[in-house]
């Protein structure tokens, strides 16, 4: 049972913006709404208007070029995502954090968009994102911005959007031309599952170039970015993966809830950061055990 | 052992269910479908404390809402209920017991105006200090969950101790347990737990009820057992049984929580305060984890001693069950384990306490397996622990004390010859699964293997019974009335299966009436305890044969012969040896019509019944007698593959052997099988109640609350079916339907062992679980410490 | 506020009057009387309230009622056509594929869509297409062998 608000279903940006502008604060927009729909059930928030963005044509784009990157529109589905071939071939970072969002019938409603827009902590497509150095474009009365993703989450499902600001798209850079990657995630059961920790990474530049971002173990979706530094240095490559791995840890501050410990996830970090690296470093795993 | 029939027709056959068509067509009815003229809708406001005094509640806001008809506390209905012991109130009264009680319950025209005054209500509590943990609440002192025990009604099998929070005692004593412990070489001990877990059914609890002002009660309900609501009902309210109705259309998953009575006392007394309209009241999948009952947890110790050659000489058992803040129906819990206590071996000697203790938790009821999920986790661990500590093999070990008819039960019953074989069970799963050959480990993921095994007898009292009718229309088909209930197991199809083969008549003519309603179907006590196939199949067998013998008074009057000379078959009755000399039998079913208008016999209507046999209490200090119906063994052995990692398990491969006697509907076996496994499985890797350390459930919903889905089910799993056939069971049947759910995570938990050494004790295995236990091994931390 | 949609739903055009603030569950269940629609949880984890939308299987409890103006919609009742189960309804049956019976529908139409997915309908493929629908009564098993089968007789 949802609590009462109007329902909108503007065709252009314009419209959207003009409601957005009208509503102020007493407005939700929604795409997928499979976060919306949930807040609004549980009486999370109880907006006077939501505004349905999905009738938005140009807000449907989903497109590649090569040199310009990856442009992903704000209503393009998670199955979108995964269907495009430039996805899986350029980012598999992303397609493969896509995979493991939620379930099939649910990926193929909800969106990339929505699912940055709630900042989570355990959002899955926001390390890819930030791996890739993605850029999320913004709409507003006022004039659009383009925020880096890094400067995008502010805290637990807050981020710096204001009053009146939608996002159209993310554009993802065309990325390093060797660049390989990988997301790793934690979940509790093999089927379905929000992520007791997420991590992706993508090493480039033979190897210089390393970027490791995580998801459920900080208040917003993090970068490491020292861990990162050590590989733009000579020495061993066991050594550096190490270094990046002991680094790696020292930038997250996982809490415990009922999905996992603290501890739990610690050591996740660790390993899946060093599984990562090791693979995609093509370094042979030592047996610890 | 095979003397039974073999020519068999329908039984045994994987006929389709006869519910298929209504369900794949999504026309079946549920309870939430039902829309009677004039319904209200309900709203229920839970206490956020798991212990506190209520001092005040607040209704008038929400009595002037909008739609409000009605709006009721705790005090409107000053009366209990419960199947056992009678402690539960409809609303909270004077107090809260757990957090999620409800306290206050709005009714209005709309279910969003009763929502929405809900929000109006304000309750004043004064918060009381609540027992978290079982072994808590044993503690001399420990704050009293129910302050009034010694005032409550209950039935003479169950000992309740006033002043203490335990809501029943069970005790037995099997032999000498001193001198048991005194002749053996080992002796070990140790500890198990599991928590509180929901039977998840996805109907969630709904009921409707209707209490006309002329004292009439109707009710629509999602419930296992229409016979038992319709009598605690009358017995806690002095209404007559004629009085009240009860209708039970197809049920949602049942799992043993829709069992006993749940919410329709609610609903009725809801109604009768607003004049007689019917009242509706569906739990949200937050209510039915927080609200509805839940399987109790178990808190175990074992005491085990064995010779070095690897008899079993002597076990001491204590069995804490987790009752939740009421214990009505639970206490029956902790007597079946007791009773059943050492698994399915020979023990000699064996001293056992089952206590069912109050908490501030949610309460507990029945759950498929009831009482045996949760102490075969204790047996079957202990068994693999004291069989590594004699160096033998576990496979040798249950073997060498497999309870093989001849041997006493821990009740003292002589296990009866055609009880079925324990020992069938575990050797076939051990082939199959290639016991004594290693598995290898692939990409550095670690395999083993674990075997457990399992039994069980229904738990109810002695005198249970079930009838059936079945109803011959003019056209030679008939109907099938049943009073157990179709939760999925099953039942109707596998019923129809046994009337048809008794009556010589196909499946298809024999229409198993898809609802059932105490005013019209046939009695049965209730659809729990794997006694519907075994119980209401005996009393379906004698309406059928019933039936016949009514079928064969007409026939030998017309066919002048006697009726031992008659044969039915085909739908035709004819004279031994002269096939040609008969009748069809749409000519006798409804009475049989001379040329010249005269008429013999009528409408033949089979009636049939059957009480279980011989079944006694049992002694109150002792615990010896007569307890079970029947015996059901089984086993399982599984596969496993573990990520050091991260704790994550596959199982590769579960195999899984059942003695049931006779498959009745083999495709229906398979489904109970998977089903119940996976189930198993889920419970004991996944599932647990979390709470803060308030008392508060931190997983009240299906985010957190995983339960398994199509890809977490194990890789290949392979069910056999053993039929050694049950001489006094319907075509030799014993039934399978909680068999299927006991044990499977238990040998994954030794599987655990084979394949990385380390030693699981509580529930649920995680996979953190698990991988603390890896850190611990490895940093060499005692394993009492991991939590 | 109330407002008009159109909507294709079971093949018969169809005016009907929504809620802003319905989801298309409550639309199809407590309006339109369709019950072969479940629920079970109203927050998007057990999929049994799932329905075609334009012949996509979505959540009805996360769609909102207004939402589904101009779209296609299939539910359960109409699956059979003239008197005949489709073909994943006859699987369904043939493998016993069904217990309690309340996520059959989610599951058969769910089956339903992959059957038209074209080919590689194997069991892993199916296990992952029904991920998001609970059963808490078959153990998955026969269900999918039921949508398995029904494509390899395709
Ligand atoms: C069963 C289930 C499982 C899930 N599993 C996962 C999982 O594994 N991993 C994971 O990361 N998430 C998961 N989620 C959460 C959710 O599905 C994702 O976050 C999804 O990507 C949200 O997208 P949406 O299109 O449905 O967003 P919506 O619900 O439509 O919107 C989400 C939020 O963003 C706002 N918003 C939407 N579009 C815009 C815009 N253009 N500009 C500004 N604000 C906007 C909305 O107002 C709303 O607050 C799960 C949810 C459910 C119900
Ligand atoms: S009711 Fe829609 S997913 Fe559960
Ligand atoms: S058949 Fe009961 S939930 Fe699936």
């Amino acid at each position: 049972m949802l609590p009462k608000f109007l329902y909108h279903a503007p065709e252009t940006i314009h419209e959207a913006l003009e409601l957005l502008n009208k509503y102020g604060r007493e407005a939700k927009l929604l795409a997928g709404g499979t976060d919306l729909v949930v807040d609004l059930r549980e009486r999370k928030t109880r907006p006077k208007a939501v505004i349905d963005i999905k009738r938005i044509k140009e807000l449907n784009v989903l497109k590649y070029e090569p040199g310009r990157g990856l442009v992903i529109g704000a209503t393009v589905t998670y199955h979108q995502i995964l269907e495009y071939e430039p996805v899986r071939k350029k980012y598999p970072v992303l397609w493969e954090a896509v995979k493991t969002v939620a379930d099939e019938i649910l990926r193929m409603r909800a969106t990339l968009v929505g699912n940055i827009c709630t900042a989570s902590p355990a959002a899955d497509t926001a390390p890819a994102l930030l791996v890739y150095d993605a850029v999320v474009e913004t709409a507003s009365k006022n004039g659009g911005r383009k925020i880096p993703i890094e400067n995008f989450f502010t805290g637990v499902k807050k981020t710096v959007l204001e009053e009146g600001e939608m996002v159209v798209s993310v554009t993802l850079p065309e990325p390093p031309a060797d660049a390989k990657g990988t997301y790793l995630k934690a979940m509790r059961v093999w089927s379905e599952d929000l992520a007791l920790v997420g991590v992706a990474a993508l090493v480039a530049d033979g190897g210089k170039d390393v970027r490791l971002a995580y998801a459920s173990v900080a208040p917003t979706p993090v970068r490491a970015r020292k861990a990162e530094k050590v590989f733009r240095e000579d020495g061993d490559i066991r050594e550096k993966i190490e270094k990046a791995v002991e680094l790696a840890v020292a930038s997250v501050s996982p809490i415990s809830d009922v999905r996992a410990s603290k501890e739990y996830r610690l050591h996740l970090v660790k390993t899946f950061t060093r599984n990562a690296l090791n693979r995609l470093l093509g370094v042979e795993a030592v047996v610890v055990a | 052992m095979k003397n039974f029939r073999e020519d068999l027709k329908y039984v045994g056959k994987p006929v389709p269910r006869v519910d298929s068509y209504e369900k794949i067509l999504g026309v079946a009815e549920y309870t939430g479908d039902i829309e009677l003229p004039g319904m209200l809708h309900t709203k229920l406001v839970l206490s956020p404390y798991a212990h506190a005094k209520i001092k005040a509640i607040h209704t008038e806001k929400a009595r002037k809402a909008s739609g409000v008809v009605a709006v009721a506390v705790g005090d409107d209905f000053p009366f209990r209920v419960g199947l056992y012991v009678n402690d539960r109130n409809v609303l909270a009264r004077k107090k809260v017991r757990w957090a999620g009680e409800p306290v206050v319950a709005v009714v209005a025209e709309t279910l969003e105006q009763a929502y929405e005054a809900a929000e109006l209500i304000e309750v004043e509590y004064e918060p009381l200090q609540p027992v978290l943990d079982v072994r808590d609440a044993l503690k001399p002192g420990a704050p009293l969950v129910h302050e009034e025990l010694g005032e409550y009604a209950h039935s003479p099998a169950f000992h309740p101790i006033p002043g203490t929070n335990i809501a029943s005692r069970f005790t037995l004593k099997k032999g000498d347990v001193e001198l048991g412990f005194k002749q053996s070489d080992v002796i070990l001990e140790n500890e198990f737990m599991m928590p509180q877990v929901s039977h998840v059914p996805l109907e969630t609890h709904t009921s409707i009820g209707q209490y006309m002002p002329d004292g009439k009660i109707k009710i629509w309900t999602s419930a296992q057992s229409p016979f038992t609501v319709r009598h605690i009902l009358s017995v806690s309210l002095g209404v007559p049984e004629h009085k009240i109705s009860v209708y039970v259309p197809y049920i949602g998953g049942g799992f043993g929580g829709k069992a006993g009575i749940n919410f329709e006392p609610l609903v009725v007394m809801l109604s009768k305060m607003a004049g007689g309209r019917p009242v509706k009241l569906e739990l949200t999948r937050e209510e039915q984890f927080i609200t509805a009952p839940v399987r109790q947890g178990l808190y175990a110790k074992l005491k085990t001693g064995v010779k070095r050659s690897g008899e079993i000489m002597a076990e001491k058992i204590l069995y804490v069950y987790d009752a939740g803040a009421y214990a009505d129906y639970g206490v029956n819990v902790g007597r079946a384990a007791g009773y059943s206590c050492t698994g399915p071996y020979y023990v000699p000697n064996v001293e056992t306490e089952s206590l069912t203790v109050y908490t501030n938790h949610p309460w507990g009821t029945a759950f498929r397996g009831f009482g045996h999920f949760e102490f075969l986790w204790a047996i079957e661990r202990q068994m693999d622990l004291v069989a590594r500590e004699l160096g033998m093999d576990p496979v040798e070990f249950r073997l060498k004390n497999a309870l093989l008819p001849g041997k006493t039960t821990p009740t003292g019953e002589v296990l009866r010859e055609d009880a079925g074989r324990i020992d069938e069970c575990i050797r076939a799963v051990a082939s199959r699964i290639d016991w004594g050959k290693k598995p290898v480990a692939a990409a550095g993921k670690p395999r083993g293997k674990g075997i457990a095994a399992l039994w069980k007898a229904p738990a109810m009292p002695p005198n249970a019974s079930s009838a059936a009718f079945i109803k011959f229309n003019e056209d030679g088909t008939a109907e099938l009335l049943l009073g157990i209930t179709e939760i999925g197991q099953g039942a109707e199809t596998a019923l129809a299966q046994i009337a048809a083969e008794e009556l010589g008549l196909p499946v298809e003519k024999i229409k198993v009436v898809p609802f059932r309603h105490t005013d019209v179907s046939p009695y049965s006590w209730q659809t729990v305890a794997s006694r519907g196939l075994f119980m209401d199949g005996r009393a379906v067998q004698m309406a059928a044969r019933d039936a016949k013998n009514q079928i064969f008074d007409i026939a030998s009057q017309v066919l002048r012969v006697s009726k031992e000379d008659l044969v039915l078959s085909d739908e035709r009755v004819h004279v031994r040896g002269r096939p040609e000399v008969g009748l069809e039998l749409r000519q006798l079913v409804n009475g049989y019509v001379y040329p010249n208008g005269n008429v013999v016999g009528g409408p033949v209507i089979g009636r049939g019944f059957y009480s279980a046999a011989r079944l006694t209490y049992l002694d109150p200090e002792t615990g010896q007698g007569y307890p079970a119906l029947k015996w059901t063994f089984g086993a399982h052995a599984v596969e496993v593959e573990v990520d050091p990692d991260t704790g994550m398990v596959k199982v590769l491969k579960l195999v899984s052997a059942f003695d049931i006697g006779k498959a009745i509907n083999p495709a229906i076996v398979l489904g109970q099988a998977y089903g119940g496994a996976l189930q198993s499985m889920s419970l004991g890797l996944l599932e647990g109640y979390f709470y803060d350390e308030k008392g508060r459930m931190l997983n009240p919903n299906l985010t957190d609350y995983k339960i398994a889905r199509a890809s977490d089910i194990p890789e290949e799993h392979e069910v056999i079916i053993i039929e050694n056939p049950q001489l006094d069971g319907p075509f030799g049947a014993r039934g399978i339907g909680e068999l299927s759910m006991l044990s499977v995570e238990t040998a994954i938990a030794n599987a655990l062992y084979d394949a990385i050494g380390i030693d699981l004790k509580n529930l649920p295995i995680t996979a953190e679980y698990i991988w603390k236990h890896i850190q611990a091994k490895k940093e060499k931390i005692p394993v009492e410490a991991v939590t | 506020m109330l407002r008009s949609i159109k909507v294709v739903l079971n093949g018969v055009e169809r005016t009907v009057d929504v809620e802003d603030h319905w989801t298309l569950l409550w639309l199809l269940r407590e309006k339109l009387k369709l019950k072969g629609t479940k629920h079970g949880c109203d927050r998007g984890d057990c999929g049994i309230c799932t329905v075609l939308v334009n012949n996509t299987p979505v959540k009805s409890c996360l769609v909102l009622a207004p939402e589904v103006n101009g779209a296609e919609i299939l539910t359960i009742e109409g699956l059979a056509k003239e008197g005949s189960l489709a073909p994943i309804q006859k699987s369904f049956i043939e493998h016993s594929a069904l217990q309690c019976g309340i996520c059959t529908a989610a599951f058969v139409l769910t089956g339903h869509w992959l059957l038209q997915q074209g080919d590689g309908v194997d069991r892993k493929r199916v296990a992952e297409a029904i991920d998001g629908i609970l059963c808490r009564c078959t153990g998955y098993r026969q269900i999918i062998e039921a949508i398995v089968d029904a494509a390899r007789k395709k």
